[in-house]
């Protein structure tokens, strides 16, 4: 085992050399540093490696041949391997990024940065604090240095504030070292900790003293402005130094100052963190630089981990693996963004755009965001749930709404920058120039950070129990992204039929609807995709992501897997919504509220396993801790995905502006997912437990409003998808409603809804979708007597509607029936009446669909257009049969409906005699009333027939109107603002107060992040005042005025 | 009952209403036009309009939804009596219930649209304006009356505890003191207002709307279509009279009684109409959400505590 002291004596040993050997050319100095550098990386690798598969212990080197207080000793524990071998790689691999830089800049540049990584290695393993302070100058000195090198006045204020800063910071250690000196005798951590530093007279001061300057080192909110413009005004292949290796390097200080500190600092120090992380992602989210906000990030980030190393009493065992899930997640991350940010040289946010021309760095930017946030499969997620856990089940709820908060903030800037990449227009911007050893470094971290997601997970309690496969599935489609189009659609078809097939034997009846809705559902959306043609890049993945995350919640045995589950969903449906024309703001809004529906989830399960001792999805059954809060939080997080009033802005941009044939998976599909989940916090709470009346009540009138707002703002759309998407949000009301009543009958008729709405919401996006893109637009209006020219698209949306509707004899009346007879039965009757009256309203919306798209007067420029492709009509007419059976035979789904209800709700409510449904109040023969109604319409179309048997056809516009025969369709087609007469009476209804309330809180947020943004006005003397108050404040609070 | 007498006693029904609804209609507009100071149609004409219709020679058709327009309002029609109990008798499976045991009143108020919606489809393949224009206000309006109504019913059902529309009358029996007039006031105020808007007369004739917009969604049917269309508004017109007078005013136990009793509701309508103009449909639909509504509320609110 080659001993720590080589990784400064090789330093050392190459930085002189180099004094000599500088004549054999900068790429030959260049080569040497990087070696050395790689050794360097070989020494911690090799401890690392002894330290997590052999039996070494923690070994202490002495220099100059004697022990303490008379030398300096470096210690090399577990620890300090895994941080020092993560700061030399980040500076070997920051080192080949940086190579042509530093090359430019002379030898002495490659000299500094090798010193640079050496010293952050001896900051890291010392047990001196005098060498700690030598070091740290050491790095300091040579940080701004490097920061001088990058060319422009922007880094020649940033590197002196940086000296200021420093000064001072070095200035309060070196006085605190001095003291422990003067009242300790010995400068040596270990006999810091033994001597309990803490409890001499003067001791509490020589603590703070150092301990300040540890936390000022890594820049605390609002001492940070010096910080900021680093990131921002150094090169950004020497940022992510700054941000993996420079702070990481200071965060292990602090945990070793921390263990002679004293316990009463943990509290600061999460103080410190947590303000430091929300104060910073909040600021962030003004920022219009990307390295700048990345510095934000950065800093915010930091916090966390403070936050984490206050908590580690708390935490206990568990501390390390949320630490180094956290560390690795954003040390891995920043440095990718930050060198990405130096490829793609793009300085504002909506300049990044350029990166779609080379569509693999998007596909790097989006592993490195989805990282930062938390997003499986990275090691931040569970490192994040682990956090949230802990610190709910040791009753620190109040901290976790704090970083859960703080992680919104984080996402809302980087959704934006990440939209902005993916969405905003780039033809005007110069494509950017690879250099290959600028990406080998981002590609690597990359990987890693797949790699150390899935060997994190396996370190996880239920490890095993997560299914890998649907993940894997999503990765062999990226593999095969080149390909075709009908060689993807093909092998996700019956990659998901497979699955599918496997998967069904083990699940109950209940999941089992929701897993056809998802899978089967699934695979007729997909045939659509067929019709696409090219390569369709991107698409296949990330659909196959949400369907992994959408067998993932119903497969979930655990809450964790749950969670899994439901984080992959969101961000495949992500990618899929923002993937249309126009859905920038909406896959913004709908990431946004997903997420803070998701941590809502995430807080109620950490709270419904307090006092549990396993996660199993069962726990939510048995709630001891406040589970009125759980539940509530858990419900507010599943009506984010069903769009429920209030939650529900996101959702008609993000449909309507879908593809043809994403717009059924999200709404058809996707959004049962949120009803799955507020299935299971329903059955969680029991029917017979009267504690929860008030919650569910409070839903139903929730599920009610919604059906009314849903089925009222879809009338006046003049889009057609829009409305479709307005009409879903009714339809979920509906459901939300059906379960709320927690009733045998209630809960039918929810699930009967469930089944319907999948059914005739795929019908009817489906057509639209494909009519749209036949078409060239989604203005109804711009439509019109399109029959002529798509009849089986027509009869498509004829049963869609009718079905929708509730008319009978199709299967939309059983819900209806149900409904009724379940609002009688619970007793809710205003909220059942506002039901109906939406249900009332629907009819207006689908007649103005039908109406105005297929009915009216066909325009001149849609005579030749085709009727909708094959592909489309495919899924939809396997899915009308799939009405009219359910039409025609209720009962075959409605009977074991029933029994799957039964053992959560008591039964008997409805009683089958054949294919007659008899409930207390009523009765209804869905077979018999098909087959009356039918034979009534035959007699009448046969008297019909006779009688107008000569019947011819006639033209277009062979009609009067106005006194004359009109000529244009545009002047006859009654389509634009058709109810302007009940708009005019129900305008005041149609108000956007959720929107306006929504729109308040963000600016509310933005002008705070811009008021506070004020303190960093870019003074260097003023930020030296920041962190002569920064510890002013602390000081009173801590050591008391 | 054998299946085929039911069907003939059905059938013989429907032709009852059928034809009381062309005399109650030529009634109706007899009694308007005396009113206005006219002498009005002769009490035959409506038949000779449905002959005539039936009869022209030429028939034009502007496609397969502009034809099946018209079945759809007949088998609406049709339909709607066919799930209605038409006279009490005492046993659900009487001779005059026709074939309401499949369903309840649940089933006639959606049943209500299938009709409806029908004939707006057929009309709107037509692609005349005021086609579109009637069935918009209609469709408007319809929503609007729909509130109180539907808050009307559902107490009514709440009173009686049961959806079935036989039920219901069969628990008006005994005199009028136990009609739902009188035994639910608020909810029978409520209905009383809203089947104005249900029956379509002036002030709430906004869908056909003559002199504005021709007869709104019929404009372009001509010849049997218009026959067939003529009759299935005559049964509607009666269907709906019946539905009030089931759920509110007792119902009938003879087909003299129900004559009388479907005359009157209609009347009311009538007489309203005779002495108010036309509403817009702004003030149509605000119209119902004052009154109407309050008494729809006041009448659930009545079993809610």
């Amino acid at each position: 085992m080659v001993t720590p002291i080589f990784i400064v004596a090789i330093a050392l040993g190459v930085g002189f050399s180099i004094g000599v050997l500088n004549k054999l050319g900068k790429n030959f100095t260049g080569g040497l540093v990087l070696a050395a550098i790689t050794f360097m990386t070989f020494i911690s690798y090799q401890w690392f490696y002894a330290f997590t598969f052999g039996e070494q212990t923690p070994t202490y080197v002495y220099t100059a041949g004697f022990k303490p207080p008379f030398s300096i000793n470096l210690l090399m524990g577990q620890y300090e391997a895994i941080i020092t071998l993560m700061i030399n790689s980040i500076g070997l691999l920051g080192g080949i990024y940086m190579f042509n830089s530093l090359k430019e800049r002379g030898s002495n540049a490659q000299v500094v940065y090798l010193i640079l990584i050496m010293a952050l290695n001896v900051i890291v393993m010392t047990r001196d604090v005098f060498n700690l302070f030598v070091f740290l100058e050491i790095s300091s000195i040579a940080i701004a240095g490097l920061i001088l090198l990058e060319k422009g006045t922007r880094s020649m204020g940033a590197g002196f504030k940086y000296v200021l800063a420093t000064s001072i910071i070095s200035s309060i250690l070196l006085i605190g070292i001095i003291f422990s000196y003067f009242i300790t005798g010995t400068l040596n951590v270990d006999d810091f900790i033994s001597l309990s530093i803490s409890t001499y007279k003067g001791g509490a001061i020589v603590v703070f003293l150092i301990m300040i300057a540890v936390i000022l080192e890594l820049k605390p909110f609002p001492a940070n402005g010096w910080g900021l413009d680093v990131y921002e005004g150094s090169d950004p292949g020497f940022s992510a130094i700054i941000s993996g290796a420079s702070a990481t390097a200071s965060l292990y200080v602090l945990y070793k100052i921390m263990a002679f500190a004293g316990v009463e600092w943990n509290y600061y120090i999460s103080l410190i963190g947590i303000v430091t992380f929300v104060g910073s992602n909040l600021l962030g989210i003004k920022q219009e630089n990307t390295r700048r906000m990345l510095g934000y990030s950065s800093i915010g980030q930091v916090g966390l981990l403070m936050v984490i190393l206050g908590f580690k009493d708390i935490l206990g065992e568990n501390t390390p693996y949320i630490f180094f899930g956290i560390l690795i997640s954003h040390y891995l991350a920043k440095a990718g963004l930050f060198w990405l940010s130096g490829i793609v040289r793009a300085k504002g946010l909506k300049e990044w755009a350029v990166i779609r021309k080379k569509p693999f760095f998007l596909f790097l930017m989006g592993t490195f965001i989805f990282a930062l946030i938390g997003f499986p499969p990275f090691p931040s997620f569970f490192a994040k749930w682990t956090l949230v856990m802990d610190l709910v089940q040791s009753g620190n709820i109040v901290w976790v709404a704090a970083i859960l908060f703080g992680s919104i903030m984080e996402a809302v800037y980087l959704f934006r920058w990440f939209g902005y990449a993916i969405k905003e227009e780039n033809k005007h911007l110069e494509d950017f120039k690879i250099e290959i050893h600028k990406i080998i470094p981002v590609w690597i971290v990359a990987i890693a950070l797949y790699g150390f997601g899935y060997f994190v997970s396996q370190l996880t309690e239920v490890s095993s129990t997560i299914n890998f496969i649907p993940f894997a599935f999503v990765i062999l489609l990226f593999a095969i992204d080149f390909l075709p189009i009908f060689v993807k659609n093909t092998v996700a078809i019956l990659g998901m039929a497979f699955y599918f097939y496997t998967i069904y034997p083990q699940l109950d009846n209940f999941r089992l609807i929701f897993e056809v809705i998802f899978i089967v559902g699934g695979i007729l959306a997909l045939i659509a995709g067929y019709a696409y043609k090219g390569k369709r890049e991107g698409f296949y993945p990330v659909a196959i992501l949400m369907y992994a995350g959408l067998t993932g919640i119903i497969e979930a045995k655990t809450t964790l897997e749950f969670f899994y589950g439901w984080e992959l969903m969101t961000a495949g449906s992500y990618f899929l919504i923002i993937r249309g024309h126009r859905s920038m703001p909406h896959g913004l809004s709908y990431m946004l509220f997903s997420l803070g529906g998701a941590y809502a989830i995430l807080a109620a399960f950490g709270i419904a396993s307090v006092g549990q001792d396993s996660i199993s999805m069962s726990i939510i059954n048995n709630i001891q801790y406040i589970p009125t809060w759980a539940y509530a939080l858990l419900i507010v997080g599943f009506l984010t995905k069903t769009a429920s009033v209030g939650l529900h802005i996101w959702l008609p941009g993000a449909h309507g502006e879908a593809e043809s044939d994403v717009s059924p998976m999200v709404s058809a599909i996707l959004l049962k997912a949120g009803v799955f989940g507020v299935a299971l916090t329903l059955i969680g709470m029991g029917a017979e437990n009267n504690q929860y009346s008030v919650l569910a009540y409070t839903l139903g009138w929730i599920g009610a409003i919604t059906a009314l707002v849903g089925n009222l703002m879809a009338v006046f759309q003049e889009d057609a998808k829009r409305l479709l998407a307005y009409s879903s949000i009714g339809q979920l009301g509906y459901i939300v409603f059906g379960l709320a009543m927690m009733t045998h009958l209630g809960w039918l008729g929810g699930f009967s809804y469930v089944i319907n709405h999948f059914l005739y919401k795929a019908i009817l996006f489906l057509t639209i979708g494909a009519v749209v893109l036949r078409v060239g637009t989604h203005n109804m209006y711009e439509m019109g007597g399109l029959i002529k020219r798509m009849p089986l698209a027509f009869i498509a949306v004829l049963i869609g509607i009718i079905a929708l509707s509730g008319v009978p004899p199709l299967s939309g009346f059983t819900g209806k029936w149900l409904f009724y007879n379940a609002v009688l039965d619970k007793g809710w009757y205003l909220q059942g009446a506002i039901m109906f009256f939406s249900g009332g309203i629907a009819f207006l919306y689908l007649w103005r669909l039908i109406h105005t798209v297929f009915l009216g007067q066909l325009k001149d420029n849609h005579r030749t257009v085709k009727e909708i492709s094959i592909w489309f009509l495919i899924p939809i007419y396997t899915l009308i049969v799939g009405i009219l059976v359910y039409s025609a035979k209720p009962q075959w789904i409605l009977q074991p409906l029933a029994e799957i209800i039964a053992p959560f709700f008591p039964s008997n409510q409805l009683v089958w005699n054949g294919g007659t449904a008899i409930s207390h109040y009523g009765n209804w023969a869905g077979t018999m009333v098909m087959a009356i109604i039918g034979i009534a319409f035959l007699a009448v179309l046969g008297v019909q027939l006779i009688s107008t048997r000569k019947a011819h056809k006639v033209k277009q516009f062979d009609i009067t109107y106005a006194g004359e025969r009109p000529e244009r369709p545009e002047t006859t087609h009654v389509a634009y603002n058709v109810f302007e007469g009940l708009y005019k009476a129900m305008w005041p209804a149609t108000i956007p107060l959720v929107e306006t309330f929504w729109n308040k809180i963000t600016n509310y947020l933005h002008d705070t992040a811009g008021f506070t943004r004020r303190i960093y006005s870019g003074n260097g003397q003023a930020y030296m005042l920041h962190i002569v108050f920064f510890i002013l404040v602390t000081y009173l609070v801590i050591i008391g005025g | 009952m054998n299946i085929y007498v039911k069907l003939a006693y059905t059938f013989l029904g429907l032709m009852i209403v059928l034809n009381w609804g062309m005399l109650m209609g030529a009634t109706m507009r007899k009694i308007g036009a005396r009113v206005a100071g006219r002498h009005g149609i002769p009490f035959k004409q409506p038949w000779i309009d449905l002959f005539k219709n039936i009869g022209v020679r030429t028939t034009i058709t502007h496609g397969i939804m502009y034809y099946i327009g018209p079945v759809f309002r007949l088998t609406g029609g049709v339909g709607l009596f066919l799930f209605m109990p038409a006279v009490f008798s005492g046993s659900p499976y009487g001779i005059w219930t026709n074939f309401s045991f499949e369903g309840d009143l649940i089933l006639i108020l959606y049943f209500q649209v299938f009709g409806m919606l029908g004939m707006a489809l057929g009309a709107g393949e037509g692609g005349h304006p005021y086609a579109a224009m009637g069935i918009a206000r209609g469709l408007a309006q319809h929503a609007a009356v729909e509130l109180p109504l539907t808050l009307a019913f559902l107490s009514i059902a709440i009173q009686y505890d049961t959806f079935s529309v036989y039920k219901i009358v069969e628990a008006q029996q005994g005199g009028f003191q136990n009609w739902v007039l009188f035994t639910n006031p608020f909810a029978a105020a409520a209905v009383i207002l809203a089947m104005l808007g249900a029956l379509g007369h002036s002030p709430f004739n906004l869908v056909k709307a003559p002199n504005e917009i021709l007869i709104g969604p019929a404009t372009e049917y001509e010849g049997s279509y218009l026959g067939f269309m003529q009759s299935a508004g005559a049964i509607i017109h009666v269907m709906e009279a019946m539905l009030f007078m089931n759920l509110v005013f007792g119902g009938a136990t003879n087909w003299f009684e129900l004559i009388l009793k479907t005359f009157l509701i209609y009347f009311w309508s009538v007489f309203v109409g005779i002495v108010f103009p036309r509403f817009k449909i702004e003030q149509s639909v605000t119209w119902f959400f004052k009154v109407p509504l309050l008494l729809g509320v006041l009448a659930i609110l009545m079993y809610s505590f």
